[in-house]
């Protein structure tokens, strides 16, 4: 088996959940520099695959690479040294609720490297001006609304420099002007600093703005990819159906009569 | 199945219920062995394994903040044992067996099964509530994916606080109830302090304070390994935390009682009195 030269490869993922197949022969390329957008249903398993990328779970079967190593038979040790290289925005951006703002961003900082507290101070206020929280700092994770969290999460995620960063739904919830501060720092972060990112959403609007590459996952595989213009011209019914947000189509045969014999 | 005889089913659910346990101690095994791995391996890369503030913050929820709960009810605990026995002894004119009966049961058996207890309830339920909690807003996982390890962050500096302040506060029991029953003596049984101190000195052997002191750190041990495994364990939600909480506090005091028992039977086969 070749060492792939990507930045990410999914080789051939099967992934259950005891009865739930989510996904089923799932394979995908992530070249350096890439801001590649994963769209798909609510459930879809668009999460799952970040955390595959992370190790955070492991797959029925199949093999995940990041760089050079394969996530799915790295050793703890050598895993959490890995993931210093991946950032990771959750969903809900999953904030300590008890470390305020500043300690939040900063601990990634003071328990994996050896920065003195003025280094740590400095990167963190960086990193906050950034994604404009800085007069925040001192706040605590509760007293922050949805996009400000979101904020501090992507702080938090770029505060190691990582090479490759993970959004889920990084713009679901928020007002149109936030999601579009968000949307810009992804596409900032990538020209400026490198940085590779993945993102999974369903948000049609934020998913064209960032993408240079766009994949459409259904039933547990990648049934179309391609740039966002010809993404857009797609003739996959499923993509179709999935971009005009119409009822009629493959997506919900079946489950729709349900619905609307009810 | 359905129609399968019922002491069949008896011995299916018997069978059923030992596999559940056994995974679970071995879960539970593996949890701490895997916590010492995870901080040993930081230490041996030449770095603290978590911080100190962390520490103290628990060392001062665990220990200092449970000394007026564990120094009150050993207080009381000590009024009553000398009380009750007390005039059970008088019947007799051993009144002045109170002193070693209180000294001898409490640092041997009754100061750290008690403070056990006290703390399973008070501070195992903080710790897999609050873990629980941590489990469930993914935040666990959002430490987990910096490159954290989170048994080394999180359990290390609780489970260290807990083994290193349950002698100190099985002291606090003890030296509690010996006063406690020191005052009863004096008020009830005509034992004056002096008298009191010298009764309590001949009885107590070295023997017995270090027996007691190695049983408490045993159960901070046990009780935080418990409490942060059932946290971290976690699913189902905010019900779950419920869930977890309870039977974190239900499993960390029944292992104490049968720890106690379990050293209690080894000790005595080995050092009959």
């Amino acid at each position: 088996m070749t060492t792939p030269t990507h930045m990410v490869e999914l080789r051939d993922v099967y992934m259950q959940f005891e009865e739930k197949k989510v996904l089923d022969g799932f394979s995908l390329k992530v070249e350096p520099e890439e801001r590649l957008v994963i769209m798909g249903q609510t459930g879809s398993g668009k999460s799952t695959i970040l955390r595959l990328i992370l190790g955070t779970l492991r797959p029925t079967s199949g093999s995940v690479f990041f760089k050079q190593f394969e996530i799915t038979r790295l050793q703890r040790r050598k895993l959490q040294q890995v993931r210093r290289h991946i950032g990771m925005v959750y969903q809900y951006s999953s904030l300590l609720s008890s470390r305020t703002v500043r300690d939040n961003v900063a601990l990634p900082l003071e328990e994996l490297t050896d920065k003195s507290r003025d280094e740590i101070d400095k990167i963190v206020d960086e990193k906050l001006d950034l994604v404009g929280m800085k007069d925040s700092k001192d706040l605590l994770p509760e007293e922050l609304s949805g996009g400000m969290k979101k904020r501090v999460a992507l702080a938090r995620a770029l505060v190691l420099e990582p090479e490759l960063i993970l959004l889920d739904e990084p713009s679901a919830g928020l007002d149109p002007v936030i999601a579009s501060v968000i949307d810009e720092l992804i596409i900032s972060l990538s020209e400026k600093s490198k940085v590779t990112s993945i993102t999974v959403t369903h948000e049609m609007d934020s998913a064209f703005r960032i993408a240079t590459r766009m994949g459409m996952l259904y039933q547990g595989k990648i049934i179309e990819e391609a740039e966002p213009e010809k993404f857009k011209q797609s003739k996959n019914p499923v993509v179709a159906q999935f971009l005009s947000g119409s009822t009629e189509g493959p997506i919900l045969e079946g489950s729709l009569d349900a619905i609307t014999k009810k | 199945m359905a129609n399968a005889n019922p002491p069949v089913l008896v011995a299916q659910g018997i069978g059923h219920l030992g596999r559940n346990f056994l995974r679970e101690v071995g879960s539970m095994f593996w949890f701490i062995v895997n916590t010492f791995e995870e901080t040993f391996e930081r230490i041996q890369h030449g770095r603290v394994p978590f911080r100190a503030a962390s520490f103290f913050r628990h060392t001062q929820r665990a220990g200092v903040d449970s000394v007026p709960l564990v120094g009150l009810v050993s207080f009381f605990l000590g009024l009553t044992m000398a009380l009750l026995t007390g005039y059970q002894l008088q019947r007799f004119g051993t009144q002045r067996l109170i002193p070693g009966l209180v000294a001898i049961g409490f640092t041997r058996e009754l100061g750290p099964l008690i403070t056990g207890i006290m703390l399973a309830a008070r501070i195992g339920a903080a710790f897999t509530a609050e873990l629980g909690t941590m489990q469930v807003s993914e935040e666990v996982e959002a430490i987990e994916a910096m490159g954290i390890g989170p048994l080394r962050f999180l359990v290390a500096p609780r489970m260290l606080a807990l083994f290193l302040l349950m002698p100190c506060l099985s002291t606090v029991s003890n030296i509690a109830a010996i006063g406690a029953s020191s005052l009863i003596c004096k008020a009830y049984f005509s034992i004056a302090f002096p008298y009191f101190l010298d009764l309590v000195k001949d009885s107590l052997l070295i023997r017995d304070i270090i027996t007691g002191i190695l049983k408490s750190f045993l159960f901070g041990l046990l009780i935080a390994a418990i409490a942060c495994y059932r946290g971290l364990t976690v699913k189902g939600g905010a019900a779950g935390v419920g869930t977890s909480t309870t039977s974190s506090v239900v499993t960390a005091i029944t292992t104490v009682i049968g720890f106690d028992t379990l050293y209690n039977v080894v000790y005595t086969t080995f050092y009959p009195t």
